[in-house]
């Protein structure tokens, strides 16, 4: 017996933080990570992040998009906020760029840069996802990968900052996240709401966020410098 | 012979002194190069702790050791479940530092108790330890190995908290301060014990508890130290810690000290709330269900986003269940539990057929133990 019924959006949430949990412990024990936070990092390693991630936000705001075309007449209210969530994110990945630049990096490198194993996997699930109909899966990827930034980019952009003395203005896709985390799990308990409760949809939810996580750990897991 | 339903079927807790209030704590504890501490307020604010207790008197001479105070809290245990230390046949202690480094706390709680033989185990970890004593004597009893088993757990830490232990070490900054991560334990910890006993049977008068199950879950592969006394601040690491330095050059070092990773501490309480979630959807832990819940971290502690996720996910006990006594004894450490536990048995709060989930979180290297017990 549960403490609430199958399906639900308390149950799936809670099913989502647990993954969460288990998406930090993954990213924890990568390499790239324990420099970040064992002290042996180096510009290279922050500007090899950088290029790293710039496909998968890149990418970003193009899945949403695609999941929203998918959403049928019956949720439009969800299909809103997806197209709103890209227009949002749809140039974030100039931060990125902009970011690399001004850690002495050249442009060219982070802007033709060709993506990694991890990557390609990771933006190879996320548009096979948004092209079911219907593809609210997709909310547990945007759950870990938005989880991400509320929660762990400001601790990531804080150490980077600290281990390479480099100015705000070279960390600023991780620091200009980091909102405020009680009005994102507000805000993401309504979407869940859009579609549960559901077991089956639910499950699904669970399942995308744990293949997110897995696939965007292996990308940090690749990047070498 | 099968496995057996176990009791707790006493509770003692061991407090040194008189209460000392927030502002007589660096009377007692000392000021780091005579000046008064800058983050300490801060700290009270946080922990919210009014009284404490120190095993120190006011000439700054110890009044106690670390296994004297276990003693003492055992044998109020006994008393309080209708026995005499003499009948125990088994004792586990368990503490975040010893009074020596060898041999181990148990031996010296035995000693203090002078009862025997006895079959003892001691468990050295921080506030968790008291969990893994407490199980150790739970399955010892529950096999039929024993029929009297004591788990106590104790905290001399004010012993650390002493000027010397700082002054003239790289634990000082440039503007003669001490540094954040020793000095805001020193406005959090505080010494002293408590102790329970485990049977077969309830006791006959008052209430008893029986042991649902415990769980201990060490985080300890994902996290570097977060809690930590022996390695060098910034690398709390064996290779540079004071046993390969040597005493002297581990103390110049700042090596001799208890120090607080405080980032670190952040993404640890979200790591207990994962596993306490997990428990949950499990059906492990059903929080409508729990009618007592102790954990010596005060709800005002826990960040309201963590209080809001507990909410979304029906992981939430309402504050009303929790029982908390942190605010007038302190953060005892091991010992919080058994304090807590032994002054909520005696608030005549506790029903029969009520059920209590302890909680206990250790910041040390991400760990958290859990007790469900349930009223007879």
């Amino acid at each position: 017996m549960q403490a609430s019924d199958r399906g639900s959006t308390a149950e799936t949430l809670r099913r989502l933080t647990v993954a969460f949990g288990e998406f930090e412990g993954l990213l924890d024990q990568t390499p790239l990570i324990r420099r970040l936070t064992g002290g042996r990092f180096e510009l290279s390693h922050y500007q090899a992040f950088l290029v790293a991630h710039r496909q998968q936000v890149k990418d970003g705001a193009l899945w949403m998009a695609r999941a929203a075309s998918n959403i049928d007449v019956g949720h439009m209210e969800l299909r809103s906020l997806l197209l709103k969530h890209a227009v949002t994110e749809h140039r974030d990945f100039r931060l990125l760029e902009d970011d690399y630049a001004a850690t002495g990096g050249d442009r060219r490198v982070i802007e033709t840069a060709e993506p990694g194993v991890g990557s390609e996997a990771l933006s190879a699930w996320m548009f096979h996802e948004a092209s079911r109909p219907n593809p609210f899966g997709l909310l547990g990827a945007m759950w870990i990968i938005e989880g991400l930034g509320s929660i762990k980019a400001a601790e990531w952009g804080r150490l980077v900052m600290k281990r390479l003395g480099l100015p705000g203005d070279a960390v600023r896709f991780l620091t200009y996240h980091g909102e405020n985390d009680a009005e994102h799990i507000e805000e993401f308990r309504g979407m869940l709401d859009m579609v549960l409760p559901d077991p089956a949809v639910a499950d699904r939810i669970v399942k995308c966020a744990r293949v997110t996580a897995r696939l965007y750990a292996l990308q940090v897991e690749e990047i070498t410098a | 012979m099968g496995l057996r339903d176990v009791f707790i079927t006493g509770a003692g807790e061991f407090l040194p002194g008189s209460p000392v209030p927030n502002a007589r704590i660096e009377d007692v504890i000392g000021r780091v190069n005579g000046r008064s501490s800058w983050i300490g307020a801060r700290a009270l604010r946080w922990n919210g702790v009014q009284t404490r207790h120190y095993a120190f008197d006011s000439a700054g001479r110890a009044t106690h050791s670390n296994a004297s105070m276990c003693a003492e809290a055992v044998r109020a245990a006994v008393g309080d479940a209708g026995l005499q230390a003499r009948d125990l046949t088994y004792l586990a202690a368990a503490t975040t530092q010893g009074d020596l480094l060898v041999p181990g706390h148990a031996a010296q709680v035995q000693a203090d108790l002078g009862v025997g033989p006895l079959e003892i185990a001691s468990f050295q970890s921080v506030c968790g330890s008291a969990v893994m004593a407490a199980k150790a004597a739970w399955l010892n009893v529950r096999a039929g190995e024993h029929q009297t088993a004591a788990a106590c757990a104790g905290e001399f830490s004010s012993r650390w908290f002493r000027p010397s232990f700082y002054e003239g070490t790289a634990l000082i900054d440039g503007k003669g301060r001490l540094r954040p991560e020793a000095d805001y334990l020193r406005f959090t910890l505080s010494d002293g014990a408590g102790a329970v006993i485990m049977e077969p049977r309830p006791r006959p008068e008052g209430p008893s508890l029986k042991v649902d199950w415990m769980e201990v879950v060490s985080l300890a592969h994902q996290f570097p130290p977060c809690m930590w006394a022996g390695g060098a601040p910034d690398a709390p690491d064996a290779r540079q810690g004071w046993s390969l330095a040597g005493p002297v050059a581990g103390h110049a070092a700042g090596s001799v000290a208890l120090l607080q990773d405080f980032d670190l501490l952040k993404r640890i309480i979200r790591a207990w709330i994962g596993v306490y979630l997990q428990r949950v959807d499990e059906g492990r832990i059903r929080p409508a269900e729990v009618d007592h819940l102790l954990c010596h971290y005060s709800a005002r502690s826990i960040r309201r986003e963590i209080v809001s996720l507990l909410e979304a996910t029906d992981g939430m006990i309402p504050e009303e269940r929790w029982f908390s006594v942190l605010s007038e004894v302190g953060n005892v450490g091991s010992a919080s539990i058994w304090v807590m536990l032994s002054r909520l048995l005696r608030s005549g709060r506790v029903k029969p057929g009520d059920r209590l989930l302890c909680i206990v979180p250790e910041s040390g290297r991400a760990l958290v133990g859990f007790m469900m017990l349930e009223a007879v």
